[in-house]
């Protein structure tokens, strides 16, 4: 008991006292953004929108004894025409800080301050502690526990909806990289009561599954099951087919029971929908890498659900020349959905997408043009389409700093017109560092 | 004190690590690199195989399974709900940030409106095509602006 005691504190002040640093590695990642939007709205007054944005990211490596890291990212906005969002002229989020302790065996890893966990069903952002390793014979083990993070105020709420706390974990089984088999929960304090919205507790248990039994057949994904509306969730399962080197076929499956999935999207009011109402999707690709510059797929998807079902399908070709310095892209996909998925009284949503794009970069300099276009079948809000064209010209002042400028110009039923312009500062120490732009 | 509550867990399991790792079993697990040996291009599709041998170490799974092909980066949630500290060796947490899971400022499309050639969500205007989309597949939009990330969309909806 002793023993573990002095570990535990022993840990703890390494996690308390960064500053012994040794030789740290420090990266900083940094975007100043300005844009200026002006909006034609049908029966609106016109609008300017210049909104400067600054995001930052700071990473120090190799603190204290080699094995511990500092890292932060966050933004912050100040709207110096008319306001950009529904609220106010200035906000800013804190997105991820925290210390990381990286044991040298088994991945071990211990983690404390704001940071996201990915394990499993689990996607989310916590301020707490999270502590993960493997274990002997192919097992492992993820713990996580500490306040939600709360990101806005619905409207007319004092709250998001999201309890104060939340746990969870994840365990795993491991066969010689060809299974995995994992389990995983989180457990979420009670949902405050809103006045406008119905609301659930955010609890979910889920198995997920990793199965190659050679190397030319993958086959993944998970269930989640709903202990709050005591039914399934969701299930969603992959399978990727590799008959020939550069061809990948895949099929994919998923199904969702939707008060049982959305229980805990409060905006949507997920607790209040139909326990009985179930969406389907199914739907399959096939890649094929051509020449190693020229790759093509092709998709198809099934959309089922209480509203009507729908199809989608379509293809991509993407190319690149001069060892990638060249890239370019077309695209063409049609839905095809019926009255229940259309906007207002429409009788079809249908619509045709078709989009292309070239770039370029080089050392000094580097360029791009996109356009994307919408045709609806049936007219929206008594328009044909919606269309969107970009150009982006960009400038290396250094390896790491760069300073780019975008501009796109667009008609669409929402907006009338829509001319948007975007000037781009950016540092990026790790740009050429280990494992390329990190 | 709650969070003190949910924490302890927590820390205890760490605790039960420490003293795991101690022992001379798990000094036989082998740990991945904290970042990538090899700086990579940022060009689409990292082709694991170009460079490494598929002979499978351990528990790993082969590389060939990671590399970013179409199928890949379309489907990555897959990948990264068992393998996010493989994904950590080259990626930072605000790479994936950047498009979900939090408060996100501006649509990825806008912020990298020099990278045409990623796999952006909806790009362009989004506001007319999704009430297509959002009855199509919420489910979907859910993942992304389910429990974050839906600051914008509480002007309408509400
Ligand atoms: C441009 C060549 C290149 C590409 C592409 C590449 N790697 Fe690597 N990788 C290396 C080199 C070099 C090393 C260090 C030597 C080694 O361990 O094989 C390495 C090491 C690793 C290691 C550590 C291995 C160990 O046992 O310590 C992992 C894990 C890894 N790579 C994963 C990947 C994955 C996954 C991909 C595809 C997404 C990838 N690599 C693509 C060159 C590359
Ligand atoms: C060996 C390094 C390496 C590993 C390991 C790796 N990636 Fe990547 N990934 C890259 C590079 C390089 C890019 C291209 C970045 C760019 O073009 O700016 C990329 C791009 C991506 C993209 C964006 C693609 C797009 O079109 O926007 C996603 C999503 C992604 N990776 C997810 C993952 C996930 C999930 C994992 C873990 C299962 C993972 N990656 C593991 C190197 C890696
Ligand atoms: C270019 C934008 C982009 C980037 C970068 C990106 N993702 Fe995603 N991510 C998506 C999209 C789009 C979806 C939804 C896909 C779907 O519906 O199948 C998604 C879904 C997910 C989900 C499922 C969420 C849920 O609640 O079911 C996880 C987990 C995830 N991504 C992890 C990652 C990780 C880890 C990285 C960084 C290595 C990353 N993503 C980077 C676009 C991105
Ligand atoms: C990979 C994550 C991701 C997925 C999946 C996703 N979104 Fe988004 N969406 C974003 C981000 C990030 C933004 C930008 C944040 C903002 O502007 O507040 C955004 C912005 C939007 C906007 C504002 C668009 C504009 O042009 O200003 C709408 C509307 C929207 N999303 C609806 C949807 C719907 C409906 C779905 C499902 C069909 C969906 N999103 C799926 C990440 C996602
Ligand atoms: C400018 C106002 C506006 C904004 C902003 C907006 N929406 Fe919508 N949204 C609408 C309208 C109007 C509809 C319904 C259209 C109809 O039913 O004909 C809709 C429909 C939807 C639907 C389909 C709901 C159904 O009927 O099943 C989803 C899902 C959705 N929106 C998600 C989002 C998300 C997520 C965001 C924020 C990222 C967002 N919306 C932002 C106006 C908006």
């Amino acid at each position: 008991m002793k023993n573990i005691c002095c570990r535990l504190v022993c840990s703890a002040s390494l996690l308390a006292f960064p500053v012994a640093a040794s030789a740290a590695d420090i990266s900083v990642d940094s975007s100043t953004i300005f844009r200026i939007e002006n909006r034609d709205v049908t029966g609106a007054k016109k609008q300017t929108l210049l909104p400067a944005t600054q995001f930052l990211g700071l990473d120090v490596d190799k603190l204290a004894d080699g094995n511990l890291s500092l890292h932060f990212y966050g933004w912050g906005r100040a709207d110096l025409g008319d306001k950009s969002y529904n609220n106010d002229k200035v906000d800013g989020s804190f997105t991820y800080g925290y210390l990381q302790y990286r044991f040298k065996e088994a991945n071990a890893a211990i983690r404390a301050g704001r940071f996201f966990v990915r394990e499993g069903i689990i996607n989310e952002q916590v301020d707490g502690v999270n502590a993960r390793t493997e274990l002997p014979m192919g097992f492992g083990l993820s713990a996580f526990g500490g306040a939600t993070v709360h990101t806005k105020h619905l409207y007319a709420e004092n709250s998001d909806g999201k309890g104060d706390y939340i746990y969870g974990g994840r365990a795993n089984y491991r066969y010689k990289g060809m299974l995995e088999l994992g389990a995983s929960g989180l457990y979420e304090g009670k949902a405050p009561t809103l006045a406008n919205y119905t609301n659930g507790n955010h609890r979910l248990l889920g198995g997920d599954i990793w199965f190659s039994p050679h190397k030319t057949i993958e086959a993944m994904g998970h269930t989640s099951y709903n202990p709050e509306t005591k039914r399934v969730a969701e299930h969603t399962y992959l399978l990727n087919i590799k008959p020939v080197q550069h061809l990948v076929l895949s099929g994919e499956f998923n199904e969702h029971r939707e008060r049982s999935y959305f229980y805990a999207w409060t905006m949507f009011s997920g607790a209040a929908l139909d326990p009985a109402e179930k969406s389907r999707s199914v739907g399959g690709s096939a890649s094929y890498e051509i020449t190693r510059n020229f790759e093509v797929v092709a998709d198809y998807k099934h959309y089922t659900r209480e509203i009507g079902n729908a199809d989608r399908y379509g293809a991509d070709a993407r190319i690149k020349f001069l060892d990638n310095s060249v890239r370019g892209g077309l695209s063409y996909h049609y839905l095809r959905a019926g009255k229940g998925f259309a906007i207002g009284t429409n009788p079809t949503a249908s619509y045709h997408e078709v989009r292309g794009y070239a770039m370029h970069d080089s050392k000094n300099y580097f360029a791009a043009v996109d356009a994307l276009g919408y045709f609806f079948r049936d007219k929206i809000y008594n328009e044909k389409s919606a269309w969107e064209a970009m150009l982006s010209l960009g400038y290396h002042i250094t390896p790491a700093l760069a300073l780019s400028g975008d501009i796109s110009y667009g008609r669409n039923p929402e907006f009338i017109e829509d001319t948007k312009g975007l000037l781009r500062l950016t540092y990026n120490m790790t740009f050429d560092g280990k494992g390329g732009k990190k | 004190m709650k969070l003190l509550k949910t924490s302890l867990p927590v820390l205890a399991l760490a605790g039960l690590f420490m003293i795991l790792a101690a022992c001379a079993q798990m000094k036989s697990i082998s740990s991945l690199p904290d970042s990538h040996p090899e700086a990579l291009t940022t060009g689409q599709q990292v082709n694991c195989s170009e460079c490494h041998e598929d002979q499978q170490k351990g528990t790993m799974k082969a590389f060939a399974a990671f590399s970013h092909s179409a199928t890949f980066v379309k489907n990555h949630r897959f990948y990264s709900a068992s393998d996010d500290r493989l994904c950590s060796t080259c990626h930072k947490s605000s790479f994936c940030n950047d498009c979900h899971t939090n408060k996100v400022q501006m649509k990825p499309s806008t912020k990298y409106g020099y990278r045409p050639d990623r796999e952006m969500p909806h790009r362009g205007n989004f506001i007319t095509l999704h009430k297509i989309e959002g009855k199509l597949d919420p489910a979907s939009c859910y993942r992304c602006h389910g429990r974050a990330n839906n600051e914008r969309c509480v002007a309408c909806h509400n």
